[in-house]
């Protein structure tokens, strides 16, 4: 364990995985880390950009970090002399008494600080050991898992099987946890607070908790926080989608009590946006806008509800006028600058803006609506949303035509694939494996699609039957004015009639007669 | 892929404004609503084929469908509405020009060996419309009473025009493909549009210009299901349209609420809507 320092409380073997770190927390804590602080402490399992950070604004960094094996890894990966490396656990730290520290970085949280040899600590004990090694005035990151969060309510794994090697005590049996925002507020003196998706380790997204209890479903607040839980959720295994509850804990203004965890910050430090996310995007929410800055891009989007959950609403309402006349606005604002993401648009004035994601492309503007319908119509399906379009329709580029022609573009073979090709190109990642809700709605609606193909046959074939006797009634019309008509053939009259027209049709009587003289005299 | 499709050729006037050929329609995979509707679109005990979509007139008889349990709905307009748009000069007579009244007489229905007569006082109502209408009055009488001489004479007696647009057909047969035509070549021309019970032909009557009363002895039909509410439903839903002097906006607004007139479609999109595009 060259240059690694241990206190009590190391796991070996082991391998906390991972780490927390990402772009997103990296651009906050570039926001908020102070230029140049005397002593960092990052305690638990963070990335090694993490700690490069931290290292960059501290004249002494300490890393803390339960796993002599990551502790080897991480001393490997920065070298620096003013980084020092310890493994063991939190409360192991705290009885080698270090100088106090004035920074204190814990984003990974505090459920992966402690060793199998550790004491029983529960949340708030493990909380009260951290503040032990830091100064009173320090500026703190802590990341906080919520118990409550909409993908744990939609795990499909029970409970006893949800934490595997972690829990060598029931860690999240833990009745003082905190698990509302409120909690967490009050057991960490949070100065500011951040709902925080995850993915994997990486954080994909920070939005401000007052934000995102504000938002509302289909706004750009909520855009974000959906986005972020869905980046949570597509590595877990699902009941069902998470859409359908944040779209209903975002109507009851609870989003952010739903997140997958939170992250407080405690101490002052520099100033940070309302929400950070991937691409480099960080934002403001400013009165009735988001101020909104994409790789150093600046624009304002309003805080309205986007498209996509308008003509949800309009479909699900199986309101096709309305569905029409937004498709019209839609088509007659739409232009070539960049993909249209229905679900990162939003409505302003007579137009739209686009929100927080810009695609340039190359591509017409015809193919993009027909991109951003193809798109919506995947969606659509996906979630089995209610909607008013027949099957035919929506298993064929039907659907789409229909859509791009109420946006007054003639969908043509063309720029159907080629709206096809760039959905497909900007679709979301599919998760690791469906939700069970789905797995049960396919299969439903499976069943009920057998069911309506054999209504069909049987329908078909009962319109055969009437076209068959339909058939048979003018047969025998037709065989019956044969008869007829034979029949008066037949009769004197029409002899007679044969006769006389014969007769009408000699024109020259006298060569007639001379004619039939003729006949006489050679027979 | 039902008969009732072709009734008054409905389905032939949605296949020739899709441009496709109006003699034989291709077929539309489910069913059409007929007639306006106090309920779902189609009469109580109507039958549908699994899988079947229902294409109704306005979004009303969707919801009520919705709640019976039904699916597949789809709200289309009433075929009138696209024949007015393929005939905007069929009959069409100058507003002061028209006159009279076209009244029409609540009928029976006519499926072969389940079909309903009315019952009622036809004296009465004649002697009604007498004390009502100031203009010449025509009678349109369904085919079912048109044949009935015993009601045909009652009212030719009383000197009234008496005239019938045509049968509707059953199984594919017998349908008069013109019947709608007639009738909107004859609304066109008339300022008035009565009858004794709110149906259908009073509000195409409205859509084609005319002035609308509902008054007189609604009279009976035999074996009348009164499951969705009858007669006192329609006046508890619609009592701006009975009487004998409504007002025309408000006539106006209710029709083009139960025709459907914000759902009418262009031709590319109910095409797609029927399946009506050759997919091989």
């Amino acid at each position: 364990m060259t240059d690694v320092q241990i206190v009590r409380g190391e796991l070996q073997p082991w391998t906390d995985h991972n780490p927390t770190g990402g772009a997103t927390l990296l651009a906050l804590l570039d926001d908020l880390l102070p230029p140049r602080a005397e002593r960092t402490l990052v305690v638990g399992p963070h990335t090694t950009e993490v700690i490069e950070l931290a290292a960059a604004r501290s004249a002494a960094v300490s890393v803390l970090v339960r796993s002599v094996s990551d502790a080897q890894e991480i001393r490997a990966a920065v070298p620096a002399e003013h980084v020092t490396v310890i493994t063991g656990a939190l409360d192991g730290l705290v009885l080698a008494e270090p100088a106090p520290f004035d920074v204190v970085v814990a984003a990974d949280g505090l459920d992966r600080v402690l060793g199998a040899d550790s004491d029983p600590l529960n949340w708030p004990q493990r909380a009260a050991e951290l503040w032990k090694v830091a100064a009173p005035e320090a500026l703190a990151v802590v990341g906080v898992a919520n118990e409550f969060a909409l993908t744990g309510l939609y795990d499909r794994r029970p409970v006893d099987a949800r934490h595997g090697d972690d829990e060598w005590r029931p860690l999240h049996d833990d009745p003082d946890r905190p698990t509302s925002p409120a909690q967490v507020r009050d057991a960490l003196g949070a100065d500011r607070l951040y709902a925080a998706y995850a993915a994997a380790g990486a954080v994909h997204t920070l939005l401000d908790v007052d934000a995102a209890a504000a938002t509302r479903p289909g706004r750009p607040g909520a855009r974000l926080a959906v986005d972020g839980l869905s980046a949570t959720a597509g590595t877990m295994p699902l009941l069902a989608p998470v859409d359908d509850g944040s779209d209903a804990a975002a109507r009851a203004g609870l989003l952010a009590a739903v997140a997958p965890g939170w992250l407080a910050i405690r101490g002052s430090g520099g100033p940070t946006h309302t929400a950070y996310s991937e691409g480099g995007l960080f934002a403001d929410l400013d009165g009735a806008e988001w101020a909104v800055n994409v790789s150093g891009d600046g624009k304002r989007v309003p805080d309205t509800e986007n498209v996509e959950t308008l003509l949800f609403r309009l479909a699900a309402a199986e309101d096709v006028p309305g569905f029409r006349a937004f498709a019209a606005r839609l088509g007659a604002w739409a232009d070539d600058e960049s993909v249209i993401l229905l679900d990162d648009l939003f409505p302003a004035d007579a137009g739209f803006v686009r929100g927080f994601t810009e695609v340039k492309s190359t591509s017409t503007t015809a193919e993009l609506l027909a991109a951003a319908y193809h798109r919506l119509g995947d969606r659509l399906l996906r979630a089995h949303r209610r909607h008013p379009w027949p099957a035919w329709m929506t298993e064929s580029d039907d659907l789409v035509s229909t859509w791009l022609s109420m946006s007054g573009v003639e969908a043509t073979p063309e720029i159907l694939k080629r709206g096809r090709e760039l959905a497909d190109q900007l679709a979301e990642p599919t998760p690791d494996e469906p939700d069970l809700r789905t797995i049960l709605a396919d299969a439903e609606e499976a069943q009920v699609r057998a069911t309506d193909l054999a209504g069909k046959v049987f329908a078909l074939q009962r319109t055969l039957r009437f076209r068959d006797q339909s058939l048979r009634t003018r047969e025998q019309q037709i065989r019956k004015t044969r008869d007829d008509l034979r029949g008066l053939r037949r009769s004197p009259a029409m002899r007679l009639h044969e006769i006389t027209n014969k007769v009408a049709k000699i024109r020259n009587p006298r060569k007639f007669a001379g004619a039939i003289k003729r006949r006489i005299r050679r027979s | 892929m039902h008969h009732h499709n072709w009734y008054y050729g409905q389905q032939h006037i949605l296949a020739r404004y899709c441009g496709l050929p109006d003699d034989f329609p291709p077929p539309i995979p489910g069913y059409l609503q007929h007639g306006w509707n106090v309920g779902c679109g189609w009469n109580p005990a109507h039958e549908f084929f699994d899988g079947a979509w229902r294409y109704v007139w306005s979004d009303a008889p969707r919801r009520r469908g919705h709640s019976l349990g039904r699916r597949n709905y789809s709200v289309v307009g009433a075929p009138m509405l696209y024949l007015m748009d393929l005939e905007p000069e069929l009959g069409l007579t100058p507003e002061p020009e028209r006159k009279g009244t076209l009244w029409f007489l609540f009928h029976g229905w006519d499926a072969p060996g389940i079909g309903a007569n009315i019952h009622g006082d036809h004296q009465r109502l004649i002697d009604e419309i007498n004390e009502t209408e100031t203009e010449p009055v025509t009678i349109s009488l369904y085919y079912t009473e048109y044949k009935r001489p015993e009601v045909r004479k009652v009212y030719e007696d009383a000197g009234f025009d008496v005239i019938c647009f045509g049968e509707r057909g059953w199984n594919y047969e017998g349908t008069d493909r013109q019947f709608l035509y007639k009738q909107l070549k004859a609304f066109r021309r008339f300022k008035r549009v009565a009858s004794n019970r709110l149906a259908t032909a009073i509000f195409y009557g409205v859509a084609a210009g005319c002035q609308p009363a509902v008054y007189g002895d609604a009279m009976e039909l035999e074996g009348d299901n009164p499951l969705f509410g009858g007669q006192t439903r329609i006046a508890r839903l619609w009592p701006d349209m009975l009487g004998k002097d409504i007002d025309m906006a408000t006539a106006r607004a209710i029709t083009d609420d139960e025709l459907g007139q914000k759902y009418i479609m262009p031709p590319a999109e109910m095409r797609m809507l029927f399946d009506w595009n050759q997919r091989d």
